[in-house]
């Protein structure tokens, strides 16, 4: 822990790069979804809360290792068998802190099978001045699987006076349906970040952003209620949403972290429930 | 490659019709595509030439002239090499890329009209082979794929033949400036005078930006072209 507080007052990084891993998978059976393969390897754990009545089972997973520096990587996989349904979620907010060369990786694989739902909400990552972080998440759809996915950014802690002006920030999509790639999507930040970040056509001074998606055969028929639930936010951020080949994409500009969060949370609750019918509400970790 | 943008041995034949093909003449429809500007325009983040030229140069450095300058790149490469299989995997990452259901048919339409013209009229030696691959991959081609596929096909060479693609991508946004914000003719020329060095600038980054580094950075501009989708008001199909 001490080699992290160093690492996060930019004196030093520890010498020895982690590489953690985690595997969750969920099946139907006997008439009910179930965990059933389960592996973590530090730092990364996985926690298995008991969900809420009338909720899906819950995986949480933790790192404990306080944050990534570089040269850290974790690699996540995620599925759901045929017909199961279940909720992912993280423990707290990912922080990248400052490398003095090397890249974090953060890879992550969602797979849905057929008849399977899967939400696959990670708490926002918080990058720190000078870090580096290649982020590549990708959803595999089989037939008609569906899901919700989403990732949060946050450049700095702006409560602390903190800015990112340089570093690397690399957050990929890939989704596929059936092996076809439906959907790319890369933000690429490097070099002088800062003036991308500043730039009014960029991110016009935005400390925070944050991607939704929705996959579902007719995820497009749900574009006007996510609209109508952005409208009906509180304007402290930019929301848009477009539609194409069962895919809703979901865009949120900050505005400052908060204002992200908060309608981050609130349109996914409203997707959850407009969508798949569950109830309008998010895992305890969220509600704060 | 290492050529940088410098045009020598640009033959005249292959310049006059790469005249050709980027005029806004040349039966593509770039007229009906703002790019999300018309809703920038409405939001009030674009209202004059200054800030026309800054949301312009927001989008050639961080925002479709970057990913699609790396895309126009692996194609002029894959063309100019014969790997069909690396010409393929960039149709397809082109297709999937999209800010926007508005902004994936601004780039898809004006593509494939651009195909469909130059082979009605423009007959090119080597074409035939490339849109066989193209059919395989099921994927309609971005403009910018199309761009690349031609002039690798002429000869021109991957520097030149990007800024070229870039400046029209610029003069075309220019030209829908003019009519949305409104601004007159010549406040037009000099916004397109001033995005000048910055073509260039968005030219030179693409080719020294690895494949691996792919994406986009002008969320604003995305984030236009989405609220663009339900803007009441609108002459423009992007």
């Amino acid at each position: 822990m001490a080699e992290r507080q160093k690492a996060e007052r930019g004196v030093e990084e520890k010498k020895v790069a982690v590489h953690g891993a985690a595997t969750v998978r969920f099946e139907h059976r006997h008439g009910e979804t179930r965990l059933a393969t389960l592996y973590h390897h530090d730092p990364l754990r996985v926690l298995l809360p008991t969900p809420r009545r009338d909720d899906l089972p819950i995986a949480v997973l933790a790192t404990t290792s306080g944050g990534m520096v570089g040269g850290d990587r974790m690699d996540i996989d995620l599925s759901v068998g045929p017909g199961a349904r279940a909720l992912v979620t993280t423990q707290a907010a990912e922080k990248v802190y400052r490398s003095t060369g090397a890249d974090c990786r953060i890879d992550t694989r969602v797979a849905v099978e057929p008849g399977g739902w899967l939400e696959w909400l990670p708490q926002e990552a918080i990058v720190f001045e000078g870090s580096r972080l290649r982020r590549l998440t990708r959803l595999e759809l089989s037939g008609d699987a569906r899901l919700i996915a989403g990732e949060m950014l946050v450049f700095g802690r702006a409560a602390f006076g903190e800015t990112v002006t340089r570093g690397l920030i690399r957050d990929a999509w890939e989704v596929t349906r059936d092996g076809r790639l439906v959907w790319a999507d890369a933000l690429h930040l490097d070099e002088d970040v800062g003036e991308a970040l500043n730039h009014p056509a960029g991110f016009a001074g935005a400390g925070a952003c944050a991607t939704l998606l929705h996959a579902a055969p007719d995820a497009a028929a749900r574009l006007d209620a996510v609209r109508a639930l952005a409208d009906s936010l509180d304007q402290q951020a930019r929301v848009g949403a477009t539609a194409f080949d069962g895919l809703l994409v979901i865009r949120i500009l900050g505005g400052d972290a908060r204002a992200v969060r908060r309608a981050y949370a609130a349109l996914w609750s409203g997707l959850r429930a407009e969508a798949a019918e569950l109830p309008t509400r998010l895992p305890r970790l969220w509600e704060v | 490659m290492g050529e940088g943008l410098e045009a020598a041995g640009l033959s005249t034949h292959a310049m006059t019709r790469l005249l050709a093909w980027l005029s806004p003449s040349f039966p593509v429809g770039g007229f009906s595509y703002s790019h999300g500007i018309e809703a920038a325009v409405e939001r009030g983040l674009v209202r004059d030439r200054a800030t026309l030229i800054v949301w312009l140069d927001g989008i050639l450095r961080h925002g479709a002239g970057r990913t699609d300058g790396a895309l126009f790149l692996a194609i002029h490469r894959a063309v100019r090499a014969g790997d069909e299989a690396a010409f393929a995997w960039a149709v397809e990452r082109a297709d999937a890329m999209r800010a926007s259901s508005e902004t994936a048919l601004e780039s898809r339409a004006q593509g494939t009209a651009f195909l469909l013209a130059i082979r009605a009229a423009w007959p090119l030696d080597g074409l035939a082979r490339w849109d066989k691959v193209l059919t395989a991959t099921g994927r309609p081609p971005a403009y910018s794929v199309a761009v690349a596929l031609v002039s690798a096909l002429i000869g021109v060479a991957e520097g030149p033949a990007l800024t070229a693609c870039l400046h029209a991508f610029a003069a075309n946004l220019v030209s829908a400036g003019v009519r949305l914000v409104p601004l007159g003719q010549t406040d037009g020329q000099r916004a397109l005078a001033a995005l000048d060095p910055i073509t260039h600038a968005a030219a030179v980054a693409a080719l020294s930006t690895p494949l691996e580094d792919l994406g986009g950075r002008a969320l604003a501009v995305d984030w236009t072209s989405m609220i663009h989708e339900t803007q009441y008001t609108r002459l423009f199909r992007s």
